[in-house]
C-alpha cells in the first residue's frame, strides 16, 4: 500500500517539475488504476482500500491541477519559496521546461500503421496530439491511414510528421524522413 | 511534454534462458511462445523451443508439425542421453523444437536433480535463446523454470480470471524465490505462511510478508529485499481489443510496483485478430502466414525490444 505520508506527487508519480500535461496523463492513469471496474487492482486491493487510493489520487490531482494551490503545496514541501512565482515553471530546475523524455527510434522504414500502433502503446489520442501540436486531427488520421491522396506536400508532411513524433515520444528528425521518404516513393 | 519511453533494461547476453508463463490456461501462451520463438529467428537469433506445458503440450502442432516421436521427457527418463538428441528441426531456419508431447512432466513430478540436469543442458545448447513454454498453474516445475530464466515473460489477457492467475503467479514465483533465500527456519515458517490467504501474521502481500520477517529477523530482510528487487518478471498482454485493454499493462506494472513492491514491466501487447485463428486452423503460425498482420507486427515489437533490452514504460 502506498504510505499516507506519500506526496501529492508520489500518489500520481511524478516529480515535482511535472508540467500540467504530465499531471494530467499521471492523474488519468492513476484513476484508471483504481476504478470500480479496473483488472489491474480489483483481486489486488478490497474495496475499501481501492476507494481510499482513488480519494488520494483525487485529492493530489485537486492539488496539482490548480496553479496556486500546487504553489502553497510546494512552498509547504519546501521546493520553492513563498515569494516565488505560482506556477509550474517556477519549480526550481537545472533547466527549465517539461521534465526530459528519453526518444524511441522506430526501425526503418516507418509506416502509418507503426506510428499507430506507437502511439496506442502509449495511451496517446489524436486530439492530444493535435491538442499539442496544432496538426489538424483530420491530417493526423491521414498520416496513420497513409492517405497519399489527401495527404500534404511533402514539405508540410514531414512538419506534421515532426510533431506526431515529438509528441508521442520518436526521435523526430527520422521518424519523420523515414515515414516521408517511403510515402512519396509510392505516390 | 507527456508520453512514454521505452526504458532500458539491462541488455541481455548470448545464449540465454527466457520462459513464458501465465497462471491460465487458455490465454493463447502457446500460440506466442511459438510466435516469439519465429520472430526471434528472423531477427538472426538461434532459437531453441521448449514445451514444457505440463499435460497439454501442442507446441508442436501451432509450428505445423506432427508430434515428434523424441521429447524432453526422453531425455528426463534417460531414454537419450544427450539434449541435442531431443531437439527437433522445424520448416523454419534458426528455430528448433523440443517437443513435450510425449512428456512425463504433468504425470511424473520431476525431481530436484532431474531439474536440474534439464536446466544445466538447456543452457549448454549451442544456441541463442533457449525459449521456454511453461504450463498453466503454479506448480514447483513450472515456478522453477520461470525463476531460472534470464528473461521471465508473464502472459495474461485482459479478463478478470486471467489477471487473478497472473498475480497469484508472481506471488507464488516470489516466494518461492525469497524462501530458497531464507537464512533460517524461523523465516522460512514465517514465508510459508504467507502462501495462506488466512495466515495468522495478515500477510497479503510481498510488502507484508517484508514487514512480518523484519519483525522476526530484521538481519534477514536485507537479503530478502535484495531479492525482491532482483525479480522481474515482464508482462505480455496478449488478445487486446481496445486502447484501454493495452493500458491495462502499464496498470499491471504500476499495481506491481506500488501494492506489490515488484518491479514489473511490459513487454508489449497482441491484437486479437482472426488472422490468428485462421492460421491456427491450418495448422500454419500466423506470423509466418500473415507477417503483415498487427498480431505479427506486435510480436516481432515484442522480440525486437526484448533483443534490444527495452520494454514499454510511462512517463510523465
Amino acid at each position: 500500500m502506498s504510505a499516507p505520508t506519500e506526496t501529492h506527487y508520489g500518489v500520481l508519480g511524478i516529480g515535482p517539475r511535472a508540467t500540467p500535461e504530465q499531471v494530467e496523463r499521471a492523474y488519468r492513469h492513476a484513476a484508471g488504476l483504481y476504478d470500480e471496474d479496473a483488472l489491474a487492482t480489483y483481486s489486488l486491493l478490497d474495496m475499501e482500500e481501492r476507494q481510499q487510493a482513488r480519494e488520494r489520487v483525487e485529492a493530489a490531482y485537486g492539488v496539482l491541477r490548480d496553479a496556486a494551490r500546487r504553489h502553497e503545496y510546494d512552498v509547504s514541501l519546501g521546493l520553492v519559496s513563498a515569494s516565488s512565482a505560482p506556477a509550474f515553471a517556477s519549480v526550481p530546475a537545472v533547466t527549465p521546461g517539461p521534465e526530459r523524455m528519453p526518444v524511441v527510434v522506430l526501425p526503418d522504414p516507418v509506416t502509418g500503421a507503426d506510428l499507430k500502433r506507437f502511439r496506442e502503446s502509449r495511451g496517446i489520442s489524436l486530439r492530444e496530439i493535435a491538442t499539442a501540436s496544432k496538426v489538424g486531427i483530420r491530417y493526423l488520421e491521414y498520416i496513420e491511414a497513409e492517405r497519399r491522396e489527401v495527404l500534404p506536400a511533402p514539405v508540410y508532411l514531414r512538419g506534421f510528421v515532426q510533431e506526431y513524433a515529438r509528441v508521442v515520444g520518436l526521435d523526430p528528425r527520422p521518424t519523420a524522413e523515414s515515414y516521408v521518404a517511403r510515402v512519396v516513393s509510392t505516390r | 511534454m507527456s508520453g512514454a519511453l521505452a526504458l532500458a533494461l539491462p541488455r541481455p547476453v548470448r545464449r540465454q534462458i527466457w520462459s513464458i508463463g501465465g497462471g491460465k490456461g487458455g490465454i493463447g501462451k502457446s500460440l506466442l511462445a511459438a510466435s516469439l520463438g519465429w520472430q526471434l529467428a528472423r531477427l538472426g537469433k538461434r532459437v531453441v523451443l521448449v514445451d514444457a506445458d505440463l499435460g497439454g503440450a501442442n507446441l508442436h502442432t501451432c509450428l505445423g508439425l506432427p508430434g515428434p516421436s523424441r521429447g524432453l521427457g526422453d531425455f528426463i527418463l534417460r531414454r537419450v542421453e544427450r539434449i541435442e538428441d531431443v531437439v527437433v528441426d522445424t520448416p523454419f531456419p534458426r528455430l528448433r523444437l523440443i517437443s513435450g508431447a510425449s512428456d512425463v512432466l504433468g504425470a511424473a513430478n520431476i525431481n530436484y536433480q532431474q531439474k536440474l540436469r534439464v536446466l544445466n543442458k538447456l543452457r549448454s545448447l549451442d544456441v541463442d535463446i533457449v525459449l521456454i513454454d511453461l504450463g498453466a498453474g503454479t506448480s514447483h516445475n513450472i515456478i522453477d523454470f520461470f525463476l531460472i530464466s534470464d528473461v521471465s515473460l508473464l502472459a495474461v489477457v485482459p479478463e478478470p480470471t486471467s489477471i487473478e492467475n497472473g498475480y497469484r503467479f508472481i506471488k507464488s514465483a516470489l516466494y518461492r524465490r525469497l524462501r530458497n533465500a531464507a537464512p533460517n527456519p524461523a523465516v522460512r515458517e514465517v514465508i510459508d505462511s504467507a502462501l495462506d490467504q488466512k495466515n495468522a501474521h495478515g500477510i497479503r502481500t510481498p510488502l507484508d510478508l517484508m514487514a512480518a520477517v523484519e519483525r522476526e529477523d530484521p538481519a534477514a530482510v536485507a537479503r530478502l529485499r535484495r531479492e525482491l528487487g532482483e525479480f522481474h518478471p515482464r508482462f505480455v498482454v496478449n488478445q487486446v481489443r481496445s486502447p484501454a485493454d493495452i493500458a491495462v499493462g502499464h496498470q499491471l506494472v504500476t499495481a506491481c510496483a506500488r501494492h506489490l513492491g515488484v518491479r514489473a514491466s511490459y513487454a508489449g501487447y497482441v491484437h486479437y485478430d482472426d488472422v490468428v485463428w485462421r492460421a491456427v486452423r491450418q495448422r500454419r503460425l500466423f506470423v509466418e502466414k500473415d507477417p503483415d498482420s498487427a498480431p505479427a507486427q506486435e510480436v516481432r515489437q515484442i522480440a525486437r525490444g526484448l533483443v534490444e533490452g527495452e520494454t514499454l514504460a510511462l512517463a510523465w
